[in-house]
């Protein structure tokens, strides 16, 4: 249920506007001499940057943390919530315990479970220290916004937020992270942010049937309905075994790893939102963590995604003959050419220095998942400060995006990789349909009920018959 | 005639102008149709065209006209669509497709400088205009936040808000130009509609120097992006669709917008109010072309002021090789100007110019005057890197002076849609010649503080022409000598408005188009918010 559908680009650039904006005033408000919490409060800012909550309780262009930005999730929108201090609308009123409940065990002030959209099977990791300086920075810094957001309202049996509690029942490890005495302090800091604050889990861990993340597949990659979030796992081919630490941290930072990968859709409102701001320290600590992650391998990666692919191609070959007129009748070389090779060259080599980056060695087309290859050429890439490959969902037709993307992935890529028209038609429209889940819950439900039913018939008959004595 | 369209307001033309025009009526929630003659064609067609094409230094060579709605091509030969009565020839391009002219343009943005407006008050030359550089100032600045425009802040046209951006940055000839001219002239950025950062969902300029004919990449504004916009608004744009003639009603209010489609049948458009945003030569044409009993010298031409005082800006240029290896041909290709002699005293005895350093490469230039003079092997190598590496061209961009024989008029020929063609009657009259003269010094100077050798004139007597095409549809307080009033509407019918250049009574030594937009913007405002209210929409919000 934290399938994300996200409107990357102005969003991410107004939502890092309104952190940077925060972070500023918070600070200068923080460092007053006579605020006794100024250390707590900034330490309180920094994790609630690093848990990245601007990126559902932020409405673009909307107040901070005042709520009301619907995530998509494949059973309908979640709206999130105010989480200023407003007493009327927000969480003024609720105690640290209350924010607590709130954060590690998604329980609100209420008794009302929450959606695990918001991420508190992760944040359960979370220390009871810092819990207080996340209260702390909210209670005292995020200023109040008297606004009620609309209520999410989602299909039967997912409306019955008692339901969540089964769930949490099932699902929720509430005891915070304790450090493991044979690591490195880097690598349980590292630990601690990966599987809490930064939940990185939330998108790159596989869920079960109930969507809850997998343990046993941790960070093994999923698909999020429309981006695919791929398998950091240390494994050597699958993973990100053959990344350095340098790699991953720049990934983390600028959104781009030289000659392996960039960063588009929820990646890099997640770098613009909360990564790139933090600590390189953190950032090494997480790296340091990703490449000791159990190695999950799918016999389907023969080489890592980094490694296929070269320079090539012959547009000259395409010189001087004429375009057809029917633009689905252009040939790949012709698309390539024509939306494609003034930034990424005639030979898909980029620039010089990656800020254009190559076609190959780049792990957008090495994955036989071409889920995010679509979505780039639909959406393009949108980044801070100032990365911005341009869509063409509004230019190129399904059929056109899927010639061109077979084209550059058999020209640069890993070709065991394709593209479908009927495929980019589906990311196009937001991804498969969700809805499946509530009928398989209802007709859950419905066994359960006629089972229940069933067992109630048979104890009554069986009472009678007792009665009746013939047992 | 079959499909009786109804609209609000019924745009002619989905140029830059037209379209911005339309996207702002849209926003205010009026229903809007846009008329584009030519096709819908997509940027990387014009691409793909552009790279095949084995003519690169032919800009109209990707833009190769509809059958349905031609405009003029020159080369290889000339297709004799606009007509030339001479005597001097104006060899007019534009574009008729889905954006017009501008998805081929250097994207320069320029303002009026504040004397523009006044020419014949303060130099006894021209007309003045029926308002002033104050009144238009917050619509350039409402056209330089859509355009995405940047400059220098210094370039003798004020601004009350800054630029939305920072200026591309200075390509490294352009820096030496500056630095060497420093002592005589100040050289500056110019003002243009290129992204320097990501702006408005387009990435910034990373240097094709293909800006003419196509930016691959939409760094700079276009008016391909302009009709986007106005579709995004809410406005309907039916391409193919060649308007040849506007109909009245008995009091002389437009009534309909008759036009073909590409097998020539006739659709039949209606609408309260119109507005002929078709360029400076097809605007006029269309008003004359829709003559009636009623008005027998066509439409808005009560003065007999349709389609005269054509103006353009011609030039003439220096070529030279300077002292030291600048390679043009890096970053946008018009990047830096000078501009002391836009304005002064001199304007009553000859015409302004501004001085343009192109930055185009000259790699293609330098080639086929090297094959021209059969030389090859490794002599060619060895001079075409010495030419594209020193070479250099400043030329001037030269006002003209509104002159009512200088007309568009119809033809006596027929396109292939059996209308008449237009037909141009241009001159350079000794006002411009003088401004040309006394650049020459100007040219010579320049050429020796950059160490200049074989400098080479553009030839005597002749003048490249700008495609800056004004004048044609002059605003003026007088109905008797001009077209429009200040808000561009036609003196002669209530429910008819004028977009684009052709209203710009006198055309100063700046590309035309931020002008065009900004009387464009102000004519929006004040149709919606000062007009009466039968004009605009039920109830009017800023968009």
């Amino acid at each position: 249920m934290t399938v994300m559908s996200f409107n990357a680009g102005l969003k991410g650039l107004l939502l890092s506007a309104i952190v940077l904006a925060a972070g500023a005033w918070s600070t200068a408000r923080a460092d007053s001499a006579n605020n006794p919490d100024a250390a707590l409060i900034e330490r309180g800012r920094y994790l609630a940057n690093a848990g990245d909550c601007v990126a559902c309780h932020t409405e673009p262009g909307g107040k901070l943390m005042a709520g009301g930005l619907a995530v998509a999730t494949p059973i309908g929108p979640i709206i999130s919530t105010n989480i200023t201090p407003s007493k009327a609308d927000g969480i003024g009123d609720y105690s640290v315990e209350e924010f607590s409940a709130a954060l590690r065990r998604g329980i609100r002030r209420d008794g009302q479970g929450l959606y695990p959209a918001m991420p508190y099977t992760s944040y359960a990791k979370i220390t009871d220290e810092d819990v207080a300086a996340l209260y702390a920075y909210f209670m005292q810094i995020v200023p109040s916004v008297d606004h009620k957001p609309t209520e999410t309202a989602l299909p039967f049996p997912f409306n019955i937020r008692f339901s969540m509690r089964v769930w949490n029942w099932l699902f929720l490890d509430a005891k915070p992270y304790t450090n493991d005495p044979a690591q490195s302090a880097e690598w349980n800091r590292g630990a601690y942010l990966t599987l809490g604050l930064a939940h990185c889990g939330a998108c790159h861990t596989p869920r079960n049937i109930l969507m809850a993340e997998q343990n046993s597949r941790l960070l093994a990659g999923a698909d999020l309905g429309t981006w695919f979030a791929p398998n950091i796992t240390s494994d050597r081919n699958s993973g990100v075994g053959l990344w350095s630490v340098e790699d991953l941290i720049h990934y983390m930072r600028d959104g781009h790893a030289h000659g392996k990968a960039q960063a588009a859709g929820p990646m890099a409102e997640a770098i613009d939102n909360s990564l790139r701001h933090m600590r390189e320290g953190d950032l090494r600590a997480i790296a340091s963590f990703i490449k000791t992650v159990p190695a999950i391998h799918d016999n389907a990666d023969a080489k890592p995604a980094f490694e296929w692919g070269a320079a090539g191609g012959d547009l000259n070959a395409i010189r001087g003959v004429a375009v057809p007129t029917n633009r689905d009748q252009w040939g790949g070389e012709q698309l390539y050419n024509a939306y494609c090779a003034t930034c990424h060259q005639a030979e898909g080599q980029g620039s010089f220095d990656g800020g254009l980056p190559s076609l190959f060695h780049n792990t957008t087309l090495g994955r036989t998942n071409t889920s995010n290859l679509v979505m780039v050429i639909l959406d393009g890439v949108h980044r801070e400060p100032d990365v911005d490959m341009p869509g063409f969902a509004h230019e190129l037709t399904d059929s056109q995006i899927g010639t061109l993307a077979n084209f550059i992935i058999r020209q640069f890529g890993n070709p065991s990789g394709s593209v479908t028209a009927r495929q980019v038609d589906a990311l196009r429209a937001g991804g498969e349909s969700g809805m499946w889940m509530v009928w398989i819950a209802r007709l859950l439900i419905v066994a359960v009920v006629l089972s229940v039913v069933g067992i109630a018939v048979t104890l009554i008959l069986r009472g009678r018959r007792a009665e009746r004595g013939t047992v | 005639m079959p499909d009786i369209a109804v609209a609000d307001f019924v745009v002619i033309g989905s140029g830059i102008i037209g379209s911005t025009v339309a996207r702002k009526l849209a926003q205010a929630g009026a229903s809007v149709l846009i008329l584009e003659a030519g096709p819908r064609v997509t940027r990387a067609e014009i691409v793909a065209r552009f790279r095949n094409s084995p003519r690169r230094s032919d800009w109209m060579s990707p833009y190769p006209p509809a059958p349905w709605a031609p405009h003029p091509i020159y080369q290889p030969q000339s297709n004799n669509y606009l007509v030339q009565a001479g005597p001097y020839p104006y060899e007019a391009e534009y574009v008729r497709q889905v954006g017009g002219t501008t998805w081929h343009w250097a994207a320069h943005a320029w303002r009026n400088v504040p004397n523009d407006f006044r020419i014949k008050s303060l130099y006894n030359v021209g007309v003045d205009w029926p308002l002033e550089y104050d009144d238009l100032e917050p619509y350039y600045q409402e056209a330089e936040v859509l355009m995405g425009v940047s400059g220098a802040p210094n370039t003798g046209s004020p601004r009350k808000k800054p630029f939305p951006m920072e200026p591309v940055a200075e390509p490294f000839a352009m820096r030496r130009i500056r630095e060497r001219l420093a002592s005589a002239y100040e050289v500056v950025t110019n003002t243009t509609a290129r992204n320097s950062r990501t702006y408005d969902g387009r990435p910034a300029c990373c240097g094709n120097n293909s800006c003419q004919p196509i930016c691959p990449i939409d760094a700079q504004y276009h008016g391909g992006l302009a009709a986007h916009a106005a579709e995004a608004a809410g406005a309907r744009l039916i391409p193919d669709a060649n308007v040849y003639r506007l109909d009245h009603d008995e009091q002389g209010r437009i009534s309909a917008a008759l036009y073909y489609d590409p097998d020539k049948i006739s659709h039949r458009v209606t609408g309260k109010t119109f507005i002929v945003a078709a360029n400076g030569i097809e605007s006029p044409r269309l008003l004359l072309l829709s003559a009636s009993d009623k008005f027998p010298r066509g439409l808005a031409n009560s003065s007999d002021m349709v389609g005269r005082n054509l103006m353009d800006h011609p030039s003439t240029s220096l070529t030279f090789d300077a002292d030291e290896d600048l390679w043009l041909g890096r970053g946008p290709q018009s990047p830096s100007s000078i501009g002391v002699m836009r304005d002064g005293s001199f304007r009553a005895e000859h015409a302004p110019y501004r001085l343009d350093f192109t930055n185009i490469s000259r790699v293609v230039s330098a080639t086929s005057a090297l094959i021209d003079q059969g030389v090859y092997g490794d002599e060619f190598a060895r001079r075409l890197r010495y030419s594209a590496a020193r070479e250099l061209n400043v030329k001037n961009v030269l006002e003209i002076l509104p002159d009512p024989n200088h007309r568009i008029t119809l033809s006596d020929q027929k396109d292939a849609m059996g209308i008449p063609k237009p037909q141009a009657h241009y001159s350079i009259n000794d006002y411009t010649k003088k401004g040309h003269e006394r650049s020459q010094q100007d040219f010579r100077r320049i050429a020796e503080l950059l160490g200049g050798s074989n400098l080479r004139f553009s030839k005597d007597g002749a003048y490249a022409n700008n495609q800056h095409i004004c004048g044609t549809l002059s605003m003026g307080s007088d109905p008797k000598a001009s077209v429009c009033d200040q808000w561009a509407r036609a003196h002669d019918h209530e429910n008819l408005y004028l977009a684009g250049t052709g209203v710009l009574p006198t055309c100063g030594t700046c590309n035309s188009t931020e002008n065009g937009m900004a009387v464009a913007l102000r004519t929006v405002h004040h149709i919606l918010f000062e007009h009466k209210a039968s004009d605009a929409p039920a109830s009017p919000r800023a968009g």
